[in-house]
C-alpha cells in the first residue's frame, strides 16, 4: 500500500457506486445545456441552467404566478384524494363480487382505455376554466388505475389463505378485514402511485389548455414572449412539484408492500 | 369396537366435481367408508387425483360430500369446526403480511380463543416447533422447512383434538422432509391427537403411522388398511429395520399398479389434467 | 359452480352491461329531448349521429387525420430507432443498466407533457413540435423495455448456448433476440399508445391541425354536436390503432 490513487482503484470505486456514476450523468448532461444555451442556440429559444436557477425569484415575482402554483397544488391535492376515495370503494365494490366483477369491469376497463384528452374540451365546457374542470380531469385520469389495481389485490390472493382463514373458523368479515383487505394493500399503494401519475398527468393537461388562466396563462404568456428563462424555470418548478408528489407516493408504496418478498 | 373410541366416522362418502354430463364431470372419490380410532396416526396415501385430499376437506367440513355422511364426535359435519379440527396445508398457508407469531395468534382469534391466552398459546406452540427465535420474522424471510413449522405450530396453538395434515412436507426436499417427520413424531407422541395425515411418500407414511389408508385410482376408494405396529415416538433407527423395509415394501406393491392405473388416465385424459 | 349457473351469470352480467349503455344512451336522450338540457352543453345523440355521418361522408376529417397520423407515424419510427438502439447499448453493461435505468425511470415518472410550451417556444405551433413531444415520451417505455428485455435475460440460456459453441451473432439472433422479443414488443405497444395520446393532447393544447385542434376548434365555435362527432371519430380511431398493435404483438410474440 503506497497511498497513490491509482486508475484501477478509481474504476473500483466507481464501479462500486453506481449511483455517483449516474450523479456525474446528469451533471454532464447540465453542462451540455449550459453550453448549448450559451454559444449555440439562440437566447430567445433557450436559456442556461444557470440563469433558470438564479431567476427563479422573477419567476415568483411575476404577478398571479405564486397563485396559480399554489391553486396547481391545491387541484393536484383534491384530485387525488377523490381518485383515492372513490377508486377504493368502486374497486371494492366490483372486486368483491364475482357478479359485479363480471358485469362491471369490461365497462371499467374500455373507459380506461379511452383516450381521455379527446374530451377535455367538454370537460371545460362544463365545469369552467377555474379549479374544478381540473380536478374533474385529474379525476378522469387518476381513479381508473386506482379501481383496476385495487381490483387485482381483492382478486389475486392465493385460495389456500382464504380456505385456511375458514378453517381456522374466520367469519365473513374476518375473512375481509385480515385476509383480503391487508392482502390488497400493497396492490392499492401501486395503485397510488399510478393514481398520482395520472392526476399529475391530467391536472396538468387541463392547466396548459386553458391558456386564460392558471399556469397556462402564464406558459403561454412566457412562450409568446420568447422568455424561456422564465418559462424553464415555471416548468422546473411544477416538475419539482409533480416529483415530490411521486417519491411521496412511491415511498409508501415500498413501505406498505415489505412483506411483499416471496 | 365401541362407538365411543371412533374420532371420525367416514360413511359411505362420494364425492363429484361438476355434474353429471358437465365436460370437467370427475368422480373423485367412490362410495368410501372409514373410521380413524381417538389417538391414532391414520395416513392416506395413494396416486394423484385419487381423492385423499378431497377426504380430508370433507372430515374438516371444507367440502361437502355428494352423497353419504362424515361424523367427528358422532356429530354430522356441515362446514369448518375450528375448535375440533385443524388444517396443516401443503401449499404456504401462512399470511405472508402477518409476523409468525401475528400469523400463528390470527388463527387463535379466528378460532375466538380467549384474548389473554393467545400470546402464551402462541410462544409456547412456536417454541415445541423450534421456532422460539422467528417469531418476528415474516413468512418470506424462512425457509421452506421453517414456514411449514410456523403452520404447524398455528395448527397446534389452536388446541383442537383433530390434526389434519394435507402433504404438509410435499413441496420441500427429502432431508428437511426426514429431519421435520422426526421431529413431529417426537411432538405427536406427546399429545393424544387424532391425526390424519396425507402423504405421497411411502417411508413418511410408514415412520409416522399407526395405520395406512391405501388409495385405488380414480374413482378413488379405499384399497387396504395396514397397520404400522411399532412404538411413538419412532426413533430414526426404524428406517433402517427390516421391519420397516417390509411394510414399505408390502405398501409399494399396493400401490404400484393404481400409479399406473392413475398415470394411463392421466395420458389419455391430455396433458392438461 | 357447475358449468350451467356459470353461463347463467354470464349472460345475466351480459344483460347489465347492455342495460347500462341503454340507460346512458336514453338519460343523454331524454335528457336533451324532454327536460331541456342546453344544445351547446349536450347536443341531441340523434343530431350528433348525422353529424358522424356527415363527416364521413364529406371526407371532412381526411386533412385532420391524415396529419394527426403522419405525426404520430414520424414519432413512432423515430422513437422505436432511438429506444432500441440506446436500449440494446446500455443493456450490454449491467453497469450501465444499474446508471441509466434509474435515471430514465425517474425522468419516464415526470409528466414530461409539462415541456411541450418549451418545445413549442422551439418548433413552433406545427407538427414539429407534436413529433417532438411524442417522440421524447415514447422514448422511454421503449428504452426502459429494451433493457429489460436485453439486460434480464436468463443467464442458464446464455450459458447453454455458449457451451454448445453458438458465435456471437448466434447468440444474439438465437438466444437474446428471441428472449428479449416479447418485453420489447410490449414497449413498442405501450411506445405507440402513449405517442398517440401525447400527440392528441398536444393538438389539444396549441396546434393549427390535427384531430385535436378540430375538437377545440369547433368547441370554441359552440359547434357541439360536431363536436360529439368528432370525438367519437377520434376514440374510434385510437381504439382501432390500439387494436391494431395489440394483434400484431400478440402475432409476433406467437411466432
Amino acid at each position: 500500500m503506497n497511498g497513490a490513487l491509482t486508475f484501477r482503484d478509481l474504476r473500483v470505486f466507481m464501479l462500486r457506486r453506481a449511483w455517483l456514476a449516474r450523479l456525474l450523468v446528469i451533471a454532464a448532461l447540465f453542462l451540455l445545456w449550459e453550453a448549448a444555451a450559451r454559444w449555440w442556440v439562440d437566447p430567445i429559444f433557450l436559456s442556461p441552467p444557470s440563469r433558470v436557477l438564479t431567476s427563479l425569484n422573477e419567476v415568483f415575482e411575476t404577478g398571479g404566478v405564486p397563485g396559480a402554483l399554489r391553486i396547481t397544488f391545491w387541484e393536484l391535492a383534491v384530485a387525488f384524494s377523490i381518485s383515492v376515495v372513490i377508486g377504493l370503494v368502486v374497486g371494492l365494490a366490483v372486486g368483491l363480487s364475482r357478479f359485479s366483477h363480471r358485469s362491471f369491469m369490461p365497462i371499467i376497463l374500455l373507459l380506461y382505455g379511452t383516450p381521455q384528452i379527446t374530451i377535455l374540451p367538454l370537460f371545460i365546457l362544463y365545469f369552467g376554466i377555474g379549479p374544478a374542470s381540473k380536478v374533474a380531469f385529474g379525476v378522469s385520469h387518476g381513479i381508473f388505475p386506482i379501481i383496476v389495481t385495487t381490483v387485482a389485490g381483492v382478486q389475486n390472493i392465493k385460495p389456500i389463505l382464504m380456505t385456511a382463514a375458514r378453517s381456522m373458523g374466520a367469519s365473513r368479515w374476518q375473512l375481509f378485514r385480515w385476509v383480503i383487505f391487508p392482502h390488497m394493500i400493497p396492490s392499492f399503494f401501486s395503485g397510488m402511485r399510478l393514481g398520482m401519475t395520472g392526476v399529475l398527468l391530467g391536472v396538468l393537461l387541463a392547466e396548459l389548455y386553458v391558456s386564460t388562466a392558471g399556469i397556462g396563462y402564464f406558459t403561454t404568456m412566457f412562450t409568446q414572449n420568447f422568455d424561456p428563462t422564465k418559462l424553464l424555470g415555471l416548468i422546473s418548478i411544477l416538475a419539482a412539484m409533480a416529483i415530490a408528489l411521486n417519491e411521496i407516493v412511491r415511498r409508501a408504496e415500498v413501505y406498505f408492500g415489505r412483506w411483499r418478498t416471496d | 369396537m365401541t362407538t365411543g373410541d371412533v374420532a371420525i366416522r367416514v360413511k359411505d362418502v362420494s364425492h363429484q366435481f361438476g355434474e353429471p354430463g358437465d365436460a370437467f364431470h370427475v368422480t373423485a372419490l367412490q362410495k368410501t367408508s372409514l373410521d380413524i380410532q381417538r389417538g391414532e396416526l391414520l395416513c392416506l396415501i395413494g396416486p394423484s387425483g385419487c381423492g385423499k385430499s378431497t377426504l380430508l376437506n370433507m372430515i374438516g367440513g371444507l367440502l361437502a360430500p355428494t352423497s353419504g355422511t362424515v361424523e367427528v364426535g358422532s356429530k354430522p359435519v356441515r362446514g369448518p369446526l375450528p375448535r375440533d379440527i385443524a388444517f396443516v396445508f401443503q401449499e404456504n398457508a401462512l399470511f405472508p403480511w402477518c409476523s409468525v407469531i401475528e400469523n400463528v395468534k390470527l388463527g387463535m382469534m379466528f378460532q375466538g380463543a380467549p384474548k389473554a391466552e393467545q400470546e402464551d398459546r402462541a410462544r409456547k406452540a412456536l417454541e415445541a416447533v423450534g421456532l422460539k427465535d422467528f417469531m418476528a420474522h415474516y413468512p418470506a424471510q424462512l425457509s421452506g422447512g421453517m414456514r411449514q413449522r410456523a403452520a404447524l405450530a398455528r395448527a397446534l396453538s389452536l388446541e383442537t383434538e383433530i390434526l389434519l395434515m394435507d402433504e404438509p412436507f410435499g413441496a420441500l426436499d427429502e432431508q428437511t422432509r426426514m429431519i421435520l417427520g422426526e421431529d413431529l413424531s417426537v411432538l405427536l407422541s406427546s399429545t393424544d391427537k387424532t391425526i390424519v395425515f396425507v402423504t405421497h411418500s411411502l417411508g413418511e407414511a410408514v415412520f409416522l403411522a399407526d395405520r395406512v389408508a391405501v388409495f385405488s385410482a380414480r374413482p378413488g376408494s379405499i384399497k387396504e388398511i395396514i397397520s404400522i405396529d411399532e412404538p411413538h415416538p419412532r426413533k430414526p433407527g426404524f428406517v433402517t429395520t427390516e421391519k420397516f423395509s417390509q411394510l414399505r415394501n408390502t405398501l409399494y406393491g399396493l400401490l404400484h399398479e393404481e400409479i399406473r392405473k392413475a398415470v394411463a388416465q392421466t395420458v389419455m385424459a391430455g396433458p392438461l389434467t | 359452480m357447475s358449468a350451467r349457473r356459470d353461463r347463467r351469470d354470464k349472460l345475466a352480467s351480459r344483460a347489465v352491461q347492455a342495460g347500462f349503455v341503454v340507460v346512458l344512451v336514453a338519460l343523454w336522450y331524454f335528457g336533451t329531448t324532454r327536460w331541456g338540457v342546453s344544445h351547446l352543453l349536450l347536443p341531441n345523440p340523434v343530431k350528433v349521429w348525422e353529424e358522424l355521418k356527415d363527416v364521413l361522408a364529406s371526407g371532412d376529417y381526411i386533412p385532420d387525420l391524415t396529419i394527426t397520423l403522419s405525426e404520430v407515424a414520424t414519432a413512432f419510427v423515430l422513437s422505436c430507432t432511438s429506444g432500441v438502439i440506446v436500449g440494446y447499448v446500455i443493456s450490454r453493461s449491467q453497469y450501465a443498466i444499474r446508471v441509466f435505468e434509474p435515471l430514465l425511470a425517474g425522468i419516464y415518472s415526470v409528466p414530461i407533457i409539462l415541456f411541450l410550451p418549451l418545445y413549442i417556444l422551439f418548433f413552433g405551433l406545427g407538427p414539429a413540435s407534436k413529433i417532438a413531444i411524442g417522440t421524447t415520451i415514447s422514448f422511454f417505455p421503449i428504452v426502459l423495455n429494451t433493457i429489460a428485455g436485453f439486460g434480464y435475460v436468463e443467464k442458464i440460456f446464455i450459458t447453454a448456448a455458449r457451451s454448445m459453441g453458438a458465435s456471437n451473432y448466434q447468440m444474439f439472433r438465437y438466444v437474446l433476440l428471441p428472449a428479449a422479443l416479447p418485453v420489447i414488443l410490449t414497449g413498442l405497444r405501450i411506445g405507440f399508445t402513449v405517442a398517440l395520446l401525447s400527440i392528441l393532447g398536444s393538438e389539444t393544447i396549441a396546434s393549427l391541425a390535427g384531430l385535436g385542434h378540430k375538437i377545440v376548434h369547433l368547441a370554441e365555435a359552440m359547434e357541439t354536436a360536431r363536436m360529439f362527432a368528432y370525438i367519437a371519430f377520434a376514440v374510434v380511431i385510437a381504439a382501432v390503432l390500439n387494436m391494431i398493435v395489440t394483434s400484431l404483438e400478440a402475432r409476433a410474440k406467437r411466432q
